[in-house]
């Protein structure tokens, strides 16, 4: 997307400074957002408490991950992407729609941001 | 007190005399091991990466950076690291070439270092090489200012696509480029045989040997995107931690984690999912055994 525009003006890249998608959103109301969804149900969450699942991933280091669900770029916008509807990014995947609002999937990778 | 002082030097020198021949011995007896498939101990690598690490620093803190974000920069950049870079750094959804998995140090994954290093320092390393790696000292064959638009480019690897790599190429290469990448996105029609490949031989779920398969985790360049217990040197996050993968219910997250879906993933990766930036690595049915009988021995505890 950013350069198949080859030649012509391309988008300021999110390592060059764009506006931070994730301006308003805030990692403790994040933490309450994965709590109330369950998320540990599947993952390890480095300070949320869960009963150690190994279904998806750890989310541990979720910060330095090149990618998001193996096929994303891991930029702020993708991750909220991905949150609020993960087969619409990647039909195989095996995580499901949880059905997070935008607010609720910026809060989510803030917190998810924290975990470097 | 001048007999003390006369021991004291007299035992340092002998130390150093015994440290010294003892030194030339091991270097002299030839049992260090220099081969690529050997992987170094914790110890030397630390000790060969911090050095790398901090060389580069200190020769990087003057380096003016010029503006990165052009796109005619940027577009330029990719040219060139089509034709210089990606045979043995890969690019993402793109594996390197077979010489280049071979390689000790192994080349590293460049979405990594594009997260990580300061522009300066992937200029530094660009224009002056590493001395006993395979990387190069460009400034002989490209301009400052080419150097320059690679570097732009590869600061816009974190947030590229494997999709949106493909597209790149797709508009920039000749025909004969485009057939490489266009294999790699090949979805349906290899993915009904790829039961077939499982079965070269041993039976569909037969696992190989541990060590080779640890081995084999070197010689694949694994090592260069996942954190994996007992390879050393296996410390980036481009794809998950190996950690637990054995306990793991899903194979990145598409497939069940039996066996034979680890095999069939191991050796072809984008038939499984064609979205996923994990590439095809040309692993052979004897090594994804191998390495899958590694992989189920890293549990969750």
């Amino acid at each position: 997307m950013l350069l198949a525009a080859c030649g012509k003006e391309a988008e300021p890249l999110w390592l060059q400074g764009r506006a931070d998608p994730l301006s308003q959103a805030d990692a403790q109301r994040g933490r309450k957002v994965i709590e109330r969804y369950g998320c540990v149900a599947c993952h390890v969450i480095p300070g949320v408490r869960g009963p150690a699942s190994s279904v998806g991933p750890p989310l541990a280091h979720m910060a330095a991950r090149a990618y998001v669900g193996g096929v994303l770029p891991n930029t702020p916008d993708n991750l909220v992407r991905w949150l609020r509807d993960p087969p619409a990014a990647d039909p195989r995947t095996a995580m499901p729609d949880m059905g997070l609002d935008a607010a609720e999937a910026k809060d989510v990778a803030a917190y998810l941001y924290t975990l470097d | 007190m001048k007999t003390r002082k006369r021991i004291v030097a007299i035992t340092l020198a002998a130390s150093a005399g015994a440290a010294a021949l003892a030194g030339g011995l091991f270097v002299y007896s030839g049992v260090y091991d220099v081969s690529a498939t050997e992987q170094h101990t914790a110890f030397v690598y630390r000790l060969l990466d911090t050095s790398m690490r901090r060389s580069i620093e200190l020769r990087t803190a003057d380096v003016k950076v010029p503006p990165l974000d052009g796109a005619e920069r940027i577009s330029n950049g990719y040219r060139k690291f089509r034709s210089h870079c990606v045979q043995c750094h890969g690019a993402p959804g793109v594996a390197p070439q077979d010489f280049a998995l071979g390689l000790m140090p192994a080349p590293a994954a460049l979405v990594a270092t594009a997260r990580k290093r300061p522009a300066a320092e992937i200029y530094w390393v660009i224009s002056n090489g590493i001395k006993m790696s395979g990387m190069p000292a460009w400034r002989y064959r490209l301009r400052d200012e080419e150097i320059w638009d690679v570097v732009a480019f590869m600061k816009t690897l974190p947030a590229l696509s494997p999709a949106e790599y493909a597209a790149l190429d797709e508009r920039h290469a000749g025909p004969d480029k485009r057939h490489a990448t266009a294999a790699q996105q090949a979805p349906a029609p290899a993915a009904a045989s790829s039961r077939g490949h499982g079965e070269e031989s041993g039976g569909d779920e037969e696992l190989g040997d541990i060590a080779a398969g640890r081995k084999a985790m070197q010689q694949y360049l694994c090592a260069t995107c996942h954190v994996i217990p007992g390879v050393v040197g296996a410390g980036e996050h481009v794809g998950p931690s190996l950690a637990g993968i054995a306990d793991r219910r899903y194979i990145a997250g598409v497939l069940p984690n039996t066996p034979a879906n680890m095999l069939r993933w191991l050796r072809h990766p984008t038939q499984v999912d064609p979205l996923s930036a994990m590439p095809d690595l040309g692993v052979t049915d004897q090594d994804a055994r191998d390495i899958a009988a590694f992989l189920y021995t890293l549990g969750a505890r």
